[in-house]
């Protein structure tokens, strides 16, 4: 009852998707930052994640966690000055590794098996060479994990482990952020429904008559909806219902 | 190691099932980047799909459009050799999973391998488990679901399924990456995303006339032409629209 080449950590394919480890704070993903680093063996880290919403250009990345030391600053913004509208026009349409050659002499990055699926970014931006995993989660919490170092010699089986690392390092970041951010009051069905058919287009007169209340309760029902979502008016709150999930 | 992948996938499904001990059918790791790595862009996604099922010991294996399973007919799926009835079944049980999460419950699952059983009325092949893994990623705004067929009694190792599910992510980038230039944004204009962006965020087109220095006509003229161009009746439904496509 084994798989022909694993040993698996869990047993039966019945388990259902319970996470290895779990980190309750931001300081439980440092060491496991570190221990990737160790294993790339490279000097740094970081953790950008993609910040606002539209179009490219109103975008951008914002640093979350690093090692950098006390060039930190200077570091990052160099990095984003050079790199920061490459990574988030790449995000939005490919999950491939980016790699970069650092300005000092000497500095490369190397991997040969996996050539074909890195992409590779003007060199000489930053002092130290590097690579970018990117981690595209849906509406919210994307962002690229980074580790630099003088040179990189990158082997394929280390690329995919901190990619998928870097994956759930991402998802424990937002779900973090999540547990912080005080929910919102619960919608009702009524508000709902209102929502959902304002969504599809119907006017409030026609909610109205669907729903067989007045059309002064409609707007009532889409007022406080809006308030519930901290938003201004319905359209606003149409927006972030889609967003949470709440209608379609 | 070709020979499996000239065979349809029906058969080579049952036929490893007959002879389970057989093991050159599965890929290593390193066979697997390298066939990826080799073929780059140039294999499509069907090829790396079918050498990625045989990776994680799959019998079946189908790549969905999870964002687009709302909408009427089978254009969510992508590639995939899982029996024709089965499909559609299970189009349903995914469905209503997506229409029962949350945003960001759908973020969480980055990577998370999920079981669930077939439903009942459904036949699987023979030796074939019922209980099928499905695992989520997003490639830019496309958010893709791998469901996986194994077959009976076989373990399954967490670990493999979460890289079988990125290097799955590698493939579609590819593919993505060229569909984009293609279908960019329903052709709708820089300036007529942009009044969108602001109508979701809850400004009036006399703040948006402010805002971007025209006049609240042109704003109003912007927004009857996205009317107009995604078909949409009314502002709200246009702004729903928008968000559905994570055009804002």
């Amino acid at each position: 009852m084994t798989h022909p080449l694993d040993t698996p950590k869990q047993a039966s394919a019945g388990v259902g998707s319970s996470q290895p480890r779990k980190a309750s704070s931001r300081s439980d993903l440092f060491p496991q930052l570190i221990a990737m680093q160790k294993r790339l063996k490279a000097s740094n880290f970081a953790i950008f994640r993609v910040v606002g919403s539209g179009p490219p250009s109103r975008r951008k990345l914002v640093c979350e966690l690093e090692n950098l030391g006390a060039d930190a600053p200077q570091i990052c913004e160099r990095f984003l000055n050079a790199y920061s509208v490459t990574l988030i026009e790449h995000i939005d349409s490919s999950l491939l590794p980016l790699i970069w050659s650092g300005s000092s002499a000497g500095s490369f990055v190397e991997a040969p098996e996996f050539s074909a699926l890195l992409v590779r970014l003007a060199p000489g931006a930053v002092p130290l060479a590097g690579i970018a995993f990117p981690v595209r989660l849906g509406a919210t919490g994307n962002g690229f994990v980074i580790f630099m170092a003088e040179e990189l010699d990158l082997a394929s089986d280390d690329i995919i482990q901190h990619h998928v690392e870097s994956c759930r390092l991402m998802t424990d970041l937002l779900s973090m952020d999540e547990r912080r951010t005080p929910h919102a009051e619960a919608l009702s069905e009524r508000e709902i429904a209102c929502l959902q058919l304002a969504g599809d287009g119907r006017i409030s007169e026609e909610i109205a008559g669907k729903l067989g209340l007045s059309v002064h309760t409609v707007n009532a029902y889409l007022g406080s909806a809006a308030i519930k979502l901290n938003s201004v008016n319905r359209i606003q709150a149409i927006a972030k219902a889609i967003r949470l999930g709440y209608i379609h | 190691m070709e020979v499996t992948y000239a065979i349809s996938g029906f058969e080579s499904g049952s036929r490893r099932v007959t002879k389970p001990d057989e093991v050159d059918g599965v890929l290593s790791r390193e066979q697997m980047i390298r066939k990826l790595n080799q073929a780059g862009g140039a294999a499509g996604v069907d090829a790396p799909l079918r050498a990625l099922c045989d990776y994680v010991g799959g019998s079946h294996y189908l790549l969905a459009r999870y964002d687009l399973l709302q909408e009427k007919g089978l254009d969510f799926i992508v590639t995939g050799n899982w029996p024709f009835d089965l499909v559609r079944r299970v189009g349903t049980v995914l469905a209503d999973g997506y229409s029962r999460s949350t945003e960001i419950e759908r973020c969480l699952a980055l990577l998370q391998p999920q079981f669930e059983d077939l439903p009942d009325e459904c036949r699987p092949p023979a030796g074939v488990s019922r209980r099928f893994c499905s695992l989520f990623f997003s490639v830019g705004r496309a958010r893709f679901a791998l469901l996986l067929l194994f077959p009976e009694e076989l373990i399954l190792s967490q670990e493999r399924l979460r890289e079988a599910a990125l290097l799955a992510a590698y493939a579609t980038s590819f593919v993505e990456e060229r569909q984009r230039k293609s279908d960019r944004d329903f052709e709708l204009t820089d300036r007529e995303l942009e009044c969108l962006f602001w109508i979701a965020e809850g400004k009036t087109s006399d703040e948006i006339a402010l805002i971007l220095g025209i006049s609240r006509n042109t704003i109003n003229n912007y927004i009857t032409s996205v009317m107009r161009k995604t078909a949409t009746k009314t502002r709200s439904e246009a702004i729903a629209y928008a968000v559905r496509n994570n055009l804002v």
